[in-house]
Parts: structure tokens; C-alpha cells; sequence
């Protein structure tokens, strides 16, 4: 892997949270652009947090990130230069209630992005036609299902035109019939190459959309393999446990 | 069909009697008025009070003092009020900054006023602070009336804050929002709704607690009323009138608050784009 192919670097992250539970613990992990690495593991192995740290909605205790070629340090403007190139979909959807639908994927267009209403309306229609509910562009987030709004949180993501998309199981809070739409969003999104981090629970969406496995225990990765490996032959004891327990 | 007629007549019976209830209780207040009040030996006048309100002169409507003093209390309230919500914002976001300072700030302003009395911090302001500053009575009166309320609006506008789920903020982050397009896009517009009805208990506060500057020469309501108490003796018609006056306005404040509220709440805040 050149150094131009890799879009997210990290090295030894290190995070503890108060109380002593140990989220990350020497973890490293780089991704190549248009990658989608899937991220598995029990509850409470620091899943979550990996991705958090990533756009810093933690902070780490030690170690290095690097998303394409900016180092995400103390400084505020690199954080917030970060955060513009990192798409983030989060289990509870996070809408924005007191906006309608256009107005939540408008905000950052606007503010962030500096285009004029006009074009990032145009932008918003664009998006909300791919994620399939153009139709509800005036509603506010309280009337929409839970897949639709899931869809709306994703479009506002990717109205930031994001180089990576972290997806921090965005599936876990809905409802069994509206898990498929979400997931197809996120297929399509794959399948265009966007680089992609996604901690699930949804091995078949791992298989067949993910182009590498890493399983997570403790803050450290047990095993890392490409999916057709990682679930034909995983090599560690815990990894086929682990799969044995939820295939 | 038959079950729905059944309970809309149920309702029109409770109803009925809740009316009723109501009638019944205030006709005993009104009773144990009229017969209390010879009791009190009181010679009531009411019909000299309408000229303190205002007087028509050869078809000239001139205000009284009484309803200049309310002007008084109008602009003094409103001018406070508006301080106070500036000042009520700021020490609000200083009490959540990440800045040592901004908050032992904040800390210091609002333990210093709300432990001690309004009428101490209305003297100080005026024979102390306003010959520093070179400013007059009614200065003196809308800064230290602004002061005191500031303190109490900071701490309603801090609790809408931290009522926020986090993951309105983590979504605002995320997004690349910096942290003022945050707190004015995503952040304030939600946590003042949520705190709109103490906020309104607070101006409504304002409103009464103003009748303190009388005390530093200023003609408002109250002071009005106590003079004209002190020229005729008609204690009771004129602070029953004074008294009538205050809530009017501030009836009248809750009335125009509630309207607000209603136009505003196009979203209803219940569901905080949380799961379904």
C-alpha cells in the first residue's frame, strides 16, 4: 500500500475511560481509499469508541491518527478540517428535531460548506432522491419511521461529501423490518467506492458488502482478515467462538 | 358510535358540575367579603381613585400619575428584560465553557447574586456603583435589576442546555459544525424552547420585582401609588388598583409567551431524533 492509497491511519490508540474500563488498547488499523473494512465484536470491546476517536468525539489517551494526510492533534482547525471529511451515522439517528428534513441536510452545506441555499437545496434533493424519500423532504424527523430517518441521517452525512463514512451501528435501534432499506443505502454507498468503516452486528451485510473483516475484543483486534478468509477460515480459536455464536 | 355519544354526555355532565364547583367557591369568597368588610371599619372611596389612573379635561385624555408610573415600570421591565436575557446567555455558555475562567466567572456572578437580597444589590448599585460609573436612578435600577435576574435566567437557560441529548451535539460535531454555528443552529433554538415556560416565570419576576426601585427615587408603579397613598390616606383602593395593574402586565406576558410557544412548535420536541 502506497502512501497516497492510505486514507486512515492509525497506530497505537490507546483510550481508557474513567473508572479504568480499557476501550482501545494498542489498536492500529489503516484503510485504503474506497475500502470498507467492518468492524465486529462483542459489546463493550471498543468498537464504538474506535470510530468516536476517528472524528474525535473522544479523545485518545495516546497514539496517532491520520486521515488523508492531516493529523487529528490538539490543534481545533485540524479537528474541525477532520470532521468535514469524516461522514458520521450514529445508532440514534441524532436528527436534528426542530428542522424538517431538507433544513437538517441543508445545515452543514450552508455553514460548513459555504454553498448558497440554492445550491445545497439542490444538492439535498439530489441526495434524498438516492437514499429513496424525496417525498418526505418537508417533514419533520418525529414523522418519519425509524428507517427513514436513519436514510435522512445518512444523507446529511454524505451532503458534506465526505472521503470516509463511519457507521456506528446504525442498524441496532430499528425496528427488524426497516433494518433492509438502511442496509441497501449502505450497499449502494459501498458498491460506488466510498471508504467505509461499519460496526455492525449484521454478518450478512459483513459478507457481502464488507471488503475486510476486523474482530474486536478489548480494545485490541484479534483478528483482521479479508471477509472471504475471515469467515471461511478464521485462524483463532476466539474468532470461531465468536462466529459459531451469532451465524 | 352509541359508546362515543355516551362518553361525550359523561363529559357535558363533569363539566357541568366543575362550573358549578367553581360558582360555589366563589360565591363563599365573595360572601365572607361583603360580610368581613364592615368588620374592618373601612370608609371605602373607589370613586376617587379613576382620576390618579387619568383624567378627561374639555375632551383631552391626560394620563395620571398612576398610569405614567406604569410607563415607567413598562420601560424598566422591558429595557431589564432584555439584559437579562443577553446576560443570562452568556453566563449560561460561560458556566459550560471549557475555559477555567469563563467559569470561575460565571460561578462567582451567580453565588454573589442569588445569596444576597435584591433590595441590597438595588443600594449598592445606586449609591455605590453609579457615582463610579457616572450613571443615573434609571440606570441604576435596569442594571441592577438585570443583575439579579440575569443570574436566575443563566441557570434556567443552562438546564435547557444539558437537557439535550448528547447526541445533538456529537451530530453537530460530526457535521463539522463550530461550536457558535452549533449552539445557535442546533443547541439553543431547542433548549430555549424546552425552557420557555420558567423563562417566562422569570420576566414575570422582573415584572413584580421592579416595584423594588421605588426605593431609589424612581417614579414607577409602586412609588406612583405610594404617593399618592401618602397625599389621600386611600390605602386600599389604590394598592388594590396597583396591585390589579401588575397583573394585567403580567397576565398579559404569560398570554403572549403562550402564543409564541404555540407558533413556534411547528416540531414537537418529544422525540429527540432518538429511536422509535
Amino acid at each position: 500500500m502506497t502512501a497516497d492509497e492510505r486514507i486512515i491511519e492509525t497506530t497505537e490508540l490507546t483510550k481508557t475511560f474513567p473508572g479504568g474500563i480499557v476501550a482501545l488498547d494498542r489498536f492500529s488499523l489503516t484503510v485504503r481509499r474506497g475500502e470498507v473494512v467492518v468492524v465486529i465484536g462483542p459489546s463493550g470491546s471498543g468498537k464504538s469508541t474506535f470510530l468516536r476517536c476517528l472524528n474525535g468525539l473522544e479523545e485518545i489517551d495516546s497514539g496517532s491518527i491520520v486521515i488523508d494526510g492531516i493529523p487529528l492533534d490538539h490543534h481545533r482547525k485540524n479537528r474541525l478540517l477532520i470532521r468535514q471529511e469524516v461522514g458520521m451515522v450514529f445508532q440514534s439517528f441524532n436528527l436534528f428535531p426542530h428542522m424538517s428534513v431538507r433544513e437538517n441536510i441543508d445545515l452543514a452545506q450552508v455553514r460548513v460548506r459555504k454553498k448558497t441555499p440554492a445550491q445545497a437545496a439542490e444538492a439535498t434533493m439530489e441526495l434524498l432522491k438516492k437514499v429513496g424519500i424525496a417525498e418526505k423532504a418537508d417533514r419533520y424527523p418525529h414523522e418519519l419511521s425509524g428507517g427513514q430517518q436513519q436514510r435522512v441521517a445518512i444523507a446529511r452525512a454524505l451532503a458534506m461529501t465526505p472521503k470516509v463514512m463511519l457507521f456506528d451501528e446504525a442498524t441496532s435501534a430499528l425496528d427488524p423490518e426497516m433494518i433492509g432499506e438502511v442496509l441497501e443505502v449502505m450497499r449502494a454507498l459501498a458498491t460506488e467506492g466510498m471508504t467505509m468503516i461499519v460496526v455492525t452486528h449484521e454478518m450478512g451485510f459483513a459478507r457481502e458488502a464488507g471488503d475486510r473483516i476486523v474482530f474486536m475484543e478489548t480494545g485490541r483486534i484479534v483478528e483482521e482478515a479479508e471477509t472471504e478468509r475471515f469467515f471461511g477460515s478464521p485462524h483463532m480459536e476466539r474468532t470461531k467462538a465468536f462466529l459459531s455464536q451469532i451465524l | 358510535m352509541r359508546a362515543l355519544f355516551h362518553r361525550t354526555a359523561a363529559a357535558r355532565r363533569t363539566a357541568f358540575i366543575d362550573i358549578g364547583k367553581f360558582f360555589l367557591v366563589a360565591g363563599i369568597a365573595l360572601w365572607l367579603l361583603t360580610v368581613g368588610t364592615p368588620g374592618l371599619g373601612y370608609h371605602w372611596q373607589w370613586y376617587r381613585v379613576p382620576r390618579f389612573l387619568f383624567t378627561i379635561q374639555e375632551g383631552v385624555w391626560t394620563a395620571g400619575p398612576l398610569l405614567q408610573g406604569l410607563l415607567v415600570t413598562l420601560e424598566i421591565s422591558a429595557l431589564s428584560l432584555l439584559c437579562t436575557l443577553v446576560l443570562g446567555l452568556t453566563t449560561a455558555l460561560f458556566r459550560l465553557s471549557a475555559s477555567f475562567t469563563a467559569r470561575a466567572l460565571a460561578r462567582s456572578y451567580l453565588e454573589l447574586i442569588r445569596n444576597t437580597p435584591l433590595l441590597i444589590q438595588i443600594f449598592f448599585v445606586y449609591f455605590v456603583l453609579s457615582p463610579v460609573l457616572d450613571i443615573g436612578a434609571f440606570a441604576s435600577a435596569v442594571l441592577a435589576l438585570s443583575l439579579f435576574e440575569g443570574a436566575y435566567a443563566a441557570e434556567i437557560l443552562r438546564a435547557g442546555i444539558v437537557s439535550l441529548q448528547r447526541g445533538q451535539w456529537e451530530a453537530a460535531h460530526s457535521l463539522g459544525l463550530n461550536l457558535f454555528d452549533a449552539y445557535r443552529y442546533v443547541i439553543l433554538p431547542q433548549a430555549v424552547r424546552r425552557v420557555l415556560p420558567p423563562l417566562t416565570g422569570q420576566a414575570i419576576s422582573l415584572v413584580k420585582d421592579s416595584a423594588l426601585v421605588s426605593t431609589i427615587a424612581i417614579y414607577d408603579l409602586t412609588m406612583q401609588g405610594q404617593t399618592i397613598v401618602a397625599e389621600t390616606f386611600l390605602a386600599f383602593e389604590i394598592w388594590f388598583t396597583v396591585a390589579a395593574i401588575y397583573l394585567i402586565l403580567t397576565f398579559g406576558l404569560s398570554l403572549a409567551v403562550r402564543a409564541m410557544e404555540r407558533k413556534m412548535s411547528g416540531a414537537p420536541l418529544r422525540m429527540l431524533g432518538g429511536p422509535a
